[in-house]
């Protein structure tokens, strides 16, 4: 059985993304869990629905503002982190494991090029 | 090119301390600081939490003939009756009587001289000193004066470590005392709807002032973000939010702030617009709301019936910790009937909303004349 679990890869607008297999899963990065400040609500998108990579997927709100959250990949919805409907603090928990935030099916595994691994990630953060 | 945010004095000493700085009303403001705004919202409801204020405004104008028959062209208070060492909740009026600004006012007497000590917004500085230095004589704007807001059910017993705090102070009552051999102005007051003082405090002494309060276990900092969730529960109006220069204290839902001898006074600013708005229907009128679902209500957003006509709009919105639901303040049309359901539009949906008398959140300010209970 082919198991292929990519490093974790980043992109400009501060998604996380691994891949395990063609399904990836995608979550905000701890840097952006902390300059958003508290998590209190998230509306998670539709399971099923088709996104484009730099597509505006869902919304989470901090007490501060409501921010995007945009997929960095093509592909279907397959499934969504219930645990943060009741308690969207997770993320600000665990913003890069337990607080992942939705599943895809990639269409183009191609596009995981187009991002970064965690060492360019934190030289873009430090520009 | 932006203009420039003014530093408050301990600007250096809050960024140690781990603040996140963000510009507001022109200075670089503490938004909170590592624990983040919940945290602090809490410490606040809970213990006690202290809040660097200073970009404010604060004037010491001397009382005398000239000085109050000025003033009272703006603020629509009796100046002459004005009791010793209390402070009052009031506002500079333009002559529509819409609110140039709201102020905290106490009538004070400092080294042998009555003053009215006034306490005003930092984004409505300039609008106020312009009519202070035009009506008022021999004014002192106390800006080497830092300001703090220790706020919450602990905030007596923390200051009453190491400031004597007189017998029998009240909510919106002033005394003053000496802290390092300087004066310093205390109100036993604040804008969270908790128990608290403001302290006014000259700058080279206030760091160690700020040092003694975060000595206590029961205090720490907080910035404005919880500032701003603490007082929509409270559901206190914020200049620029609630309040501005097209809207009169009525309409605001504050004609409680109003000496009602000086309505039937034609010298004061908007009194004749002011009368009849009083005796006849109001357009719109403040409205608190809970939002049923957990979408979160902001600032700007729209108001709408069930048949998506726009019947207000948000001045205030945000999370409340207290009960765990974001909510806001709101003008809605009175028109509107509020046994109708309501909803707020919140990213293309209609998100219900539930009206709700004001405050959210119960205060506790102390007005029994005992200390610490």
């Amino acid at each position: 059985m082919e198991k292929i679990m990519s490093e974790k890869k980043y992109s400009e607008d501060h998604e996380w993304v691994t891949i395990q297999n063609d399904i990836a899963t995608i979550g905000i990065s701890n840097h952006a869990q902390e300059s958003l400040g508290d998590i209190v609500f998230i509306e998670l998108p539709e399971i099923g629905k088709s996104v484009k990579a730099k597509d505006s997927l869902c919304v989470v709100e901090s007490v501060k503002a409501a921010s995007d959250i945009y997929s960095p990949l093509d592909g279907d919805i397959t499934e969504v982190n219930k645990d943060l409907e009741n308690d969207a603090s997770i993320i600000n928990q665990d913003a890069e494991n337990n607080g992942w935030i939705f599943k895809i099916k990639i269409h183009n595994p191609d596009q995981l090029n187009n991002l970064m691994n965690s060492d360019d990630y934190n030289k873009f953060l430090e520009k | 090119m932006t203009e420039l945010n003014l530093n408050i004095s301990l600007n250096d000493f809050h960024i140690s301390k781990g603040a996140k700085m963000v510009p507001f009303a022109g200075y670089n403001m503490p938004i909170n600081y590592k624990s983040g705004i919940i945290n602090e919202h809490n410490y606040v409801r809970n213990h006690s939490g202290v809040f660097d204020v200073s970009h404010m405004g604060q004037i010491l104008i001397p009382i005398n003939e000239y000085n109050i028959s000025n003033l009272e062209k703006f603020i629509p208070l009796q100046l002459k009756k004005l009791k010793l060492n209390k402070s009052y909740y009031s506002f500079i009026l333009n002559k529509k009587g819409g609110i140039i600004d709201d102020i905290i006012l106490s009538n004070i007497i400092l080294h042998n001289s009555s003053y009215f000590y006034i306490v005003y917004n930092a984004s409505r500085k300039k609008q106020d000193e312009e009519i202070f230095s035009e009506f008022t004589s021999q004014y002192e704007l106390l800006n080497k004066n830092c300001l703090f807001a220790l706020q919450g059910p602990l905030s007596y017993e923390v200051l009453a470590k190491f400031i004597k705090i007189p017998n029998g102070i009240n909510f919106l009552e002033f005394f003053h005392t000496n802290f390092n051999n300087k004066t310093i102005l205390i109100t036993r007051s604040g804008y969270t709807g908790e128990d608290g003082f403001e302290i006014s405090i000259p700058e080279e002494i206030a760091e160690i002032f700020l040092n003694n309060l975060l000595e206590d276990a029961n205090t720490i900092l907080c910035g404005l973000g919880s500032r701003d969730s603490l007082r929509v529960e409270a559901g206190l109006s914020l200049y620029g939010h609630e309040l501005n220069e097209n809207i009169t204290p009525i309409e605001a839902g504050l004609l409680w702030a109003i000496d009602k001898e000086r309505l039937k006074d034609n010298f004061l600013n908007g009194s004749n617009h002011l009368i009849r708005q009083i005796d006849s229907k109001l357009s719109k009128k403040k409205i608190g709301i809970i939002s049923v679902n957990k979408s979160m209500i902001r600032e700007g957003m729209s108001i709408i019936d069930k048949n998506k006509k726009i019947i207000g709009k948000v001045t205030s919105g945000c999370y409340s910790p207290n009960l765990n639901k974001s909510i806001g303040l709101c003008y809605i049309n009175t028109e509107f009937d509020l046994n109708n359901q309501l909803f707020c539009e919140i990213r293309n949906n209609m998100e219900l909303m539930k009206e709700t008398s004001l405050p959210f959140v119960k205060k506790n300010y102390k007005k029994n004349g005992e200390n610490n209970e």
